[in-house]
């Protein structure tokens, strides 16, 4: 992977910068001795590692924001970093960058029932807001499943996801408002505890930003009131185009499931194999499809839905008949990743989105690839929107593993977009499908992209190297080529 | 003012291009429901695309719609109708507001999303702008782009479709975009409830959403427009709860949130009736007022009614649990009153929507910027259109 040269002017003021970084800060919330920020030198894409050039630690915005403004007056990049989950290199260090963490900031600010809602710092865990309110009867609906550990606002930047997002949306649905600290160290507040913008929706903007626009230092999110009950179904199918077609004749009837996972016959194996779940060894593709409610809607809608998975040729299908079954059900899926893990020294979490009604043509075509690269490859897949999760099997240990399981992801990915799909579904672009990013978009719609990052930092300080194959100057892309009183005419369609 | 249609996207990109070479203004229109919406500017031309409209692709089951952003609403609905299923957020029609209804025409989809504006059901389904799954539109560059996708889950580079929306059309000339789109409930009903004042129509209704029952949505009418509406709970304030979803689940809810908190019934089709006549905020239309939109934290609803003057004899309606109200009124004092409300506050705007009796060269329509914000949407407006060739001021001067 192929990031940006690094400054060496910047380098060689080390010493320096990382004295004055003290005299901003409290001396212990600045790092710079190379054992010290091993621990900062990757995220959850552990392939790729690199120490940066000091870590700092703030402990309150004032900090963060003079931090930023004196990096901003010295051109000295920027790297915001969470709790160091994501999983497409969002948060890799630079060898010139000071990487800011927010892991001080992890204090829930305020629990607001009138209004719904939890105003909290963004160090704090996605599980932790859950677990802050759930004595009062609510709960924070986006799950993405490194929540135990994963901060929110590394959710804002990543946009997260997870397993309920088909009846509950993203972050970007769950969150109101954020505090935000520009490059300039300038502190900026967008939405709050109103709904919609009445202006640009930076708020939108913001999230699943990538760190590339500004630091999040403070979230104001959503909270709902749990449902009261949830039941879900294991349907085994011998055939997994029959699986896709029972997802799409639940939505087809006009019900929205809290969750609808689907596994792959591989997937059901080692997840059995870890969990003993139940599952059903034999089949082709397992589906499991929660539904949440108050308990006569949810008994009617399990009855549908049995209906439903029979009629589109399921060969078994269990319906949870206790809170404990139900976790039973779920402890499999939960399970895939480590699962997989087992039964390969290494594996690659891809993460695009197709339209759900090409599953079987992808499943198809895995098989093809899987064959063509030599690796095999295990799915678990969000069915209800989409979102596949192909885990690729191979061992780092054999010389080229890697780069062919690289290669097969991409070849995945490739076929997402082809497909009618995208690139990426929850795990963002960061590094990792940085340089896939052209199969997605034009070269227009990439500096259109790139023309809003100018917007926020026309110096490219913040988070660079991620998102963006090709990085051009702001001064360049803001031109506009008028030649004879005639823009030059692209090659466009008519129809 | 000369018009110019465009019937496709290579003539969008022709016409932007001319406009951005001869250094035009131009205002993008297509049905025109909506034109009285924001700052009165002046344009040299009218890029009229009510053309580029059409259903592309429906796909029910996928719960995703691509189609054209001149597409007529009305054409919109049947469509989903047709599937049993709707746009969550429930556009309001505006015709009736705006005084521009005309023969049917209930607007366009894309005036619906380049004005982000969504029904009651926005406080439990979410918006206009969390429902635009991607687009492909033409910069004031000149230049075709596009952003989001044709799925349900996607973060593949930055949400340009969040920031399409409520954009009023300064950001890019919208041509074909993609909806999510959802079942329709298969039955819904009403809960009236009567509240004392409005803190305890506030606390009523923060407990109805701190149970299990699902509200969703809940507006809160003064005693007057409750009479009017037929739904008069004999209570200085009159609460609404909406239940949607299967009969056997509405049912058990109402039976559950009537124990809870009293009050009674109002049956589907009434309830139906009255929820579309709050969502295009027909109550206030009818006497020539100048009508405002605030949106704040629900509970700060009380704050803000609480600031208006009874001598500003205003009308009014709450939506959005309290976090929308709708206020009408002729008195120039009203818009001052509502934004100096809204200041006190730690979040939250006030937007004229209607001016009758105040003009909106006078008022700003929209809440005015801080300077560190009014500069930040100065340089997202330049990175989409560098010279102000699209809609240029009609949210704010110099954007």
């Amino acid at each position: 992977m192929l990031m940006p040269e690094p400054d060496q002017g910047v380098i060689d003021r080390r010493d320096e910068i990382c004295r004055t970084l003290r005299q901003m800060l409290p001396a212990d919330c600045v790092i710079d001795s190379r054992e010290s920020m091993r621990a900062y030198d990757a995220d959850g894409l552990s392939a790729y590692r690199q120490l940066p050039l000091a870590v700092v630690l703030p402990e309150t915005v004032d900090q963060i924001a003079a931090v930023m403004k004196w990096c901003h007056q010295q051109e000295i990049k920027v790297v915001p970093r969470g709790a160091g989950t994501s999983l497409s290199g969002g948060a890799l260090p630079l060898a010139d960058a000071v990487l800011l963490g927010l892991g001080k900031f992890n204090r829930i600010l305020e629990t607001d029932y009138e209004n719904r809602c939890v105003v909290a710092q963004p160090g704090v865990t996605n599980l932790a807001i859950t677990k802050a309110v759930e004595a009062d009867g609510f709960y924070y609906a986006p799950d993405p499943s490194s929540q135990i550990a994963c901060s929110v606002g590394g959710n804002v930047a990543e946009n997260s996801g997870g397993v309920h997002c088909l009846k509950y949306g993203l972050t970007t649905n769950n969150l109101l408002g954020i505090e935000l600290v520009t490059i300039e160290g300038e502190i900026l507040r967008l939405g709050g505890k109103h709904l919609d913008a009445g202006d640009y929706d930076l708020l939108g903007v913001m999230t699943g930003s990538e760190g590339l626009l500004g630091v999040v230092s403070e979230v104001t999110l959503r909270i709902l009131q749990k449902p009261a009950t949830a039941r879900a179904l294991l349907v085994g199918f011998e055939d997994t185009g029959d699986a896709g077609t029972a997802v799409g004749d639940i939505i087809a009837a006009g019900i929205i499931p809290a969750g609808m996972e689907m596994m792959d016959g591989l997937a059901i194996q080692a997840a059995e194999d870890f969990a003993n779940a139940g599952y059903p060894r034999e089949a082709a593709a397992l589906l499991i499809i929660e539904l949440d409610g108050p308990e006569v809607e949810v008994d009617a809608l399990i009855e549908r839905v049995e209906t439903i998975v029979r009629k589109a040729g399921a060969s078994s299908v269990r319906v949870s008949q206790s809170e404990e079954e139900r976790n039973l059900f779920w402890a499999g899926r939960k399970s895939a990743f480590p699962a997989v893990g087992r039964i390969s020294p290494d594996y690659l979490c891809m993460d695009g989105t197709i339209p759900r009604r090409r599953l079987p043509d992808m499943m198809r075509r895995m098989a093809s690839l899987s064959q063509q690269y030599g690796l095999r490859v295990a799915n678990v897949f969000h069915a209800g929107d989409g979102n596949l999760h192909p885990l690729i099997l191979f061992d780092a240990n054999q010389p080229g593993e890697l780069e062919r399981a690289e290669e097969f992801g991409a070849d995945i990915l490739r076929s997402c977009v082809e497909m009618g799909g995208v690139l990426t579904g929850e795990h963002g672009v960061g590094v990792e499908k940085r340089d896939l990013m052209t199969i997605q978009f034009t070269e227009d719609d990439l500096k259109q992209q790139q023309r809003l990052k100018c917007a926020f930092d026309p110096g490219h300080l913040l988070n660079p190297g991620k998102m963006f194959p090709q990085l051009h100057r702001c001064a360049e892309l803001g031109r506009l080529h008028v030649h004879k009183g005639k823009l030059p005419h692209p090659d466009l369609p008519r129809f | 003012m000369a018009e110019f249609q465009v019937n496709n996207l290579g003539e969008v990109v022709e016409a932007v291009q001319q406009a951005v070479a001869d250094k035009l203004r131009l205002e993008v229109r297509a049905a025109g429901t909506k034109r009285h919406l924001g700052r009165i500017a002046s344009y040299d031309q009218v890029l009229d695309v009510s053309a580029l409209a059409g259903i592309i692709d429906y796909q029910p089951e996928e719960l995703v719609l691509t189609l054209r952003a001149g597409t007529p609403m009305n054409i919109v609905e049947k469509a989903l109708a047709d599937a049993r299923q709707m746009l969550a957020f429930e556009p309001p029609s505006m015709t009736r507001i705006l005084g521009e209804a005309q023969h049917g025409v209930r607007g366009t989809i894309g005036g619906v999303i380049a004005t982000n504006i969504s029904g009651p059901r926005r406080l439990t389904a979410g918006a206009a702008r969390d429902y635009l799954l991607g687009f492909e539109a033409v910069s004031g560059r000149g230049e075709l782009f596009k952003s989001g996708g044709k799925v349900m889950k996607n973060v593949t580079g930055y949400d340009l479709s969040k920031l399409m929306c409520g954009s009023f059309g300064t950001l890019g000339v919208m041509d074909e975009i993609t909806l999510k789109t959802l079942p329709m409930p298969e039955t819904s009903c009403s809960l009236v409830i009567g509240a004392a004042d409005m803190p305890s129509a506030v606390s009523t209704i923060s407990g109805i959403f701190a149970s299990p029952h699902e509200p969703g949505a809940s507006a809160i009418l003064p005693a007057n427009i409750a009479s009017e509406e037929g739904v008069d709970s004999g209570s200085p304030f009159t609460i609404i709860i909406r239940l949607e979803g299967i009969a056997a689940s509405v049912a058990d809810r109402f039976g559950h949130l009537q124990a809870m908190t009293g009050g009674d019934a109002l049956a589907e089709a009434a309830s139906v009736k009255l929820w579309q006549r709050i969502r295009d905020v027909q109550p206030l239309v009818e006497k020539p007022f100048d009508i405002w939109k605030v949106s704040c934290a629900p509970a700060d609803a009380v704050r803000v009614i609480d600031a208006l003057d009874p001598r500003l004899e205003v009308r009014m309606i709450a939506d959005w649990a309290g976090g929308l109200i709708w206020v009408a009124g002729l008195s120039p004092q009203l818009g001052p009153a509502l934004r100096k409300a809204v200041a006190l506050l730690d979040s939250g705007f006030a937007m004229l929507v209607r001016d009758v009796g105040v003009t909106r060269e006078k008022i700003d329509p929209f809440e005015p910027l801080a300077d560190s914000m009014f500069a930040l949407h100065k340089r997202v407006k330049a990175s989409f259109d560098p010279l102000g060739v699209l809609n240029f001021e009609r949210m704010h001067k110099g954007i």
